[in-house]
C-alpha cells in the first residue's frame, strides 16, 4: 500500500492559474502545495520540502518543463518523484513525448479546478497501484 | 462554510470577481506590449508578448471565460507563427495582430458588461457601489396577498421592493436590471419548481451570480439543494419570519468592510521586525512594532492588537515570560501569540506553547506564510470574540466591550490632543411600546434605531447596545458641537420612520445626552456626564439631544 499523499510541489509561473490551482488541491484535496513560479525556484525548494508529487507546466519563461523535469532528476531527492506536466497542447503524440521524458501523466489545461485534485489523487494511485 | 466544496466555490467565485476586475490591465499591457514591439519589431518584445497572450489563454479559460479564452488562443498562435518565422513581422502581420487584440479586448468587454458584484464582493472587485441601487428587491411571489405585506415591511427597513406575482414578467424585469436582491416563492401554480427553474436561466452567462433568497413551503432537501445550486444564499419556509429575512437582506447589502486586521509584533531586531510589518502590512493589516520587550505594555493596551507576533529570544525577558504576563490580563485572555523563532527543536517549541502562546512560526518564514497564519488565527479568534462583545439582537457592540471601547479611546484621544465626543441615547416611552404592542415589535424599534445609527454615523464612530433600549456612541476626532450636529440629524431622522404593527402604523423617538472630551477627560466622568445630559433630555420634554456643559 502507498503513502498517503500529502506533499506537492507544483511549478506555475501565470499568478493566476497559481492560485486556483493551489486552492483546488488545497480546500478540495486537503494537500500541503508548495508553488514555485519558476523551475529554477522549484530545484532550488525540492530538496527542502521533498514533494512526494510535482505538477509541472510545460511552457515558462526561462526553464520550461522538460528542462525543469531534467534538473529535478539530477537531485538526489527527487530523482524518482512521480512528476506529472500540465500543459494546454495535448496532441496524442505529444503526450508520448512527455511521457518519455519521464513524467507519468498529462494534465490538460484548462484543468477542472473542481476535479484537479481527485486526478491528481488518481495519478498518485496508479504511480503506486 | 459547511463543507470543503462549498468552501472551494465561494473561494473561487470571490477569485473569480478578482480576476475579470484585473483584465482589462491586463489588455492594456498587451497593447502596450504589442505598440513596443510595432516600433523597435524586436525579437524580445515579440516573446515577452507571446508569453503574455499565453498567460491570459490559460487563465481565461481557468476561469471558466471560454470566449476570451478562444479568441486569445487564436491570437497566441498567430504570434507563435511569427516567433517561429524567425524574421519580424510584415505590415499585414503587423494589421492582424492588431485585428485579433481588438477581439480580444471585445471578449473582455462583455464580462465586464455583466452584472456588478454584490457587496459582500466589494473588498476584492473595484467596482463601486451605489448606496441606493444596493436596496433595491425583486420579489416574486404568486400569493398577491403575501406579496404585499412582505412588500410593504421590508419598505420599512428602507427597501425599494417590486412586485411580481408572476414569473414571467420577472424574468423580463431581469434582462434588463442588475445590482438588485431577488427574494422569490419556489413553487408557482404554473411550476411547482418554478422559483429555481427562472432563476436558472437567470443566472446563465453571469460573471457573478445574482443574490437569491428563497422562501418555500416545502423543507425537503431536494428544493433546498435546487436553491442552493441557483445562487440561493438563504432558504426561508413559510410563514417568513419577516425580521429573519430583514436580517439577512442586511446581511447581503451591508457595504461595511470589514476592519483591518491589527497585529503588535514584539521583537529585538529592529530590521526583522520591520521587515515582518512591512509583509503584514502589505497585506493590509494594522501593525505597531516594539523593539525592547520591556516597553510592550502600553502599547498592548492602547493598540488593542488582535495577535502579538513575538520573538522568543530577547534580552531582559523572553517571549515565554512576556506571553505569561499578557495572559494574566484579562482584556488578552484569548489574544492569539504567536512565536517567530529560529528555534527549530520541537520540545522547545511545545515548551514554549505550554506557557499561553498559541503557534510556532520558525524564521526565515515565508511572507505568504506568515500573511497566511496570521490571518486565518485572527479570523477565528475574532469570531469566537464577536460571540462575546456583540449584542445578539442588533449585532452591536455590548454594554462591556463599549465600556472597554470608550476607555481606550478617552486614553487615545488625550494622548494624541484629538477631541471625543460621548453620547448615550435612549428610545423615549419605550415601556409602552412593548406593552402596546408586544416585545417582537419593540424589537423591531430597537433595530430599526441600530440600523440607523450604523447608516448615518461614520465608521469610526462606534456604536454599542448598552442595555434595554439604551445605545451609546464614541465618536472620535469629533467635538461636542459636531456631535450634537450629527445625532440631531440622527434624532429627526427616526422620528421620521414608521414603524408597523398589527397593520397599524406608530413612530418613536429617542432623547439624548452628549458630553466632550475637552471638559470630561475621563472615561468615567464622561460617561457620567452623558447620562446626566440624557436625563435632563428626558425631563426638558424628551426628543431631544442635549450637550453637557462644563460644571
Amino acid at each position: 500500500m502507498a503513502d498517503k499523499l500529502t506533499r506537492i510541489l507544483y511549478v506555475e509561473d501565470e499568478p493566476d492559474i497559481q492560485m486556483v490551482a493551489r486552492l483546488a488541491l488545497e480546500t478540495l484535496g486537503g494537500f500541503t502545495v508548495e508553488v514555485c513560479s519558476s523551475g529554477n525556484e522549484a530545484i532550488a525548494r525540492a530538496p527542502v520540502f521533498q514533494p512526494q508529487f510535482i505538477l509541472l507546466d510545460v511552457m515558462m519563461p526561462g526553464m520550461d518543463g522538460p528542462e525543469t523535469l531534467k534538473m529535478l532528476r539530477g537531485l538526489p531527492q527527487t530523482a524518482s518523484t512521480p512528476v506529472a506536466f500540465m500543459t494546454a497542447k495535448v496532441q496524442p503524440n505529444e503526450v508520448a513525448q512527455y511521457k518519455a521524458l519521464g513524467a507519468v501523466d498529462v494534465i490538460p489545461k484548462p484543468f477542472d479546478p473542481m476535479t484537479l485534485a481527485s486526478r491528481v489523487e488518481d495519478i498518485w494511485a496508479r504511480c503506486h497501484g | 462554510m459547511a463543507n470543503p466544496a462549498e468552501e472551494f466555490q465561494e473561494k473561487m467565485r470571490v477569485l473569480r470577481v478578482a480576476y475579470a476586475a484585473q483584465l482589462p490591465e491586463k489588455i492594456r499591457q498587451i497593447e502596450e506590449a504589442c505598440a513596443g514591439y510595432q516600433s523597435r519589431l524586436d525579437e524580445e518584445t515579440l516573446q515577452t508578448l507571446h508569453l503574455m497572450v499565453h498567460s491570459l489563454t490559460g487563465s481565461g479559460a481557468t476561469f471558466g471565460f471560454s470566449e476570451l479564452s478562444r479568441f486569445a488562443r487564436v491570437l497566441e498562435e498567430f504570434l507563435k507563427g511569427i516567433v517561429n518565422q524567425g524574421s519580424p513581422a510584415s505590415d499585414v502581420q503587423l494589421t492582424e495582430i492588431q485585428r485579433k487584440i481588438m477581439l480580444v479586448k471585445q471578449a473582455t468587454a462583455s464580462i465586464e458588461a455583466t452584472p456588478a458584484a454584490p457587496p459582500d464582493l466589494m473588498a476584492v472587485s473595484t467596482i463601486t457601489d451605489e448606496p441606493s441601487d444596493s436596496k433595491k428587491v425583486f420579489l416574486v411571489e404568486g400569493e398577491t396577498d403575501l406579496a404585499r405585506e412582505l412588500a410593504l415591511q421590508l419598505s420599512y427597513f428602507g427597501y425599494q421592493v417590486r412586485v411580481f406575482n408572476q414569473l414571467d414578467a420577472f424574468l423580463q424585469a431581469m434582462k434588463t436590471t442588475r445590482n438588485v436582491l431577488v427574494v422569490t416563492d419556489i413553487s408557482f401554480p404554473e411550476d411547482s419548481m418554478g422559483g429555481v427553474n427562472t432563476m436558472r436561466v437567470v443566472q446563465q452567462g453571469r460573471v457573478v451570480p445574482v443574490p437569491v433568497v428563497y422562501l418555500s413551503a416545502l423543507d425537503d432537501l431536494t428544493a433546498r439543494l435546487e436553491a442552493v445550486r441557483t445562487g440561493g444564499l438563504a432558504y426561508f419556509t413559510k410563514p417568513v419570519i419577516i425580521g429573519d429575512l430583514v436580517d439577512k437582506l442586511d446581511e447581503m447589502t451591508s457595504t461595511i468592510p470589514p476592519e483591518p486586521y491589527r497585529v503588535l509584533i514584539v521583537d529585538d531586531s529592529i530590521s526583522l521586525a520591520k521587515y515582518h510589518a512591512a509583509v503584514l502590512e502589505h497585506a493590509g493589516m494594522v501593525v505597531k512594532v516594539v523593539n525592547n520587550p520591556m516597553e510592550m505594555m502600553g502599547p498592548l493596551q492602547e493598540f488593542a492588537p488582535d495577535l502579538i507576533l513575538m520573538d522568543v529570544y530577547m534580552p531582559e525577558c523572553n517571549g515565554m515570560e512576556l506571553a505569561g504576563v499578557v495572559r494574566q490580563l484579562e482584556a488578552f485572555v484569548s489574544t492569539p501569540i504567536v512565536y517567530l523563532s529560529s528555534e527549530n527543536d520541537l520540545d522547545k517549541q511545545l515548551s514554549a506553547m505550554s506557557l499561553g502562546g498559541d503557534d510556532f512560526l520558525t524564521k526565515p518564514i515565508r511572507p505568504e506564510h506568515l500573511v497566511s497564519s496570521v490571518t486565518s488565527r485572527i479570523q477565528r479568534s475574532r469570531m469566537l470574540r464577536s460571540f462575546m462583545v456583540r449584542d445578539s439582537l442588533t449585532g452591536l457592540l455590548n454594554h462591556t466591550t463599549i465600556k472597554d471601547y470608550l476607555e481606550r479611546e478617552v486614553a487615545r484621544a488625550k494622548r494624541q490632543k484629538a477631541p471625543l465626543a460621548y453620547a448615550m441615547i435612549d428610545i423615549d416611552h419605550f415601556k409602552q411600546v412593548n406593552d402596546t404592542y408586544g416585545h417582537p415589535v419593540g424589537d423591531r424599534v430597537i433595530k430599526s434605531l441600530s440600523r440607523l445609527l450604523k447608516q448615518r454615523l461614520r465608521d469610526t464612530d462606534v456604536v454599542g447596545r448598552y442595555g434595554g433600549e439604551e445605545f451609546a456612541v464614541i465618536m472620535s476626532n469629533t467635538d461636542g458641537h459636531a456631535a450634537i450636529k450629527v445625532l440631531d440629524e440622527i434624532r429627526d431622522a427616526f422620528s421620521r420612520l414608521n414603524h408597523l404593527a398589527d397593520g397599524k402604523e406608530f413612530s418613536a423617538t429617542f432623547s439624548c445626552g452628549i458630553a466632550d472630551v475637552a471638559l470630561f477627560s475621563d472615561a468615567i466622568k464622561l460617561g457620567d456626564t452623558a447620562d446626566r445630559a440624557l436625563y435632563e433630555a428626558k425631563h426638558a420634554g424628551r426628543n431631544r439631544v442635549v450637550l453637557a456643559t462644563g460644571s
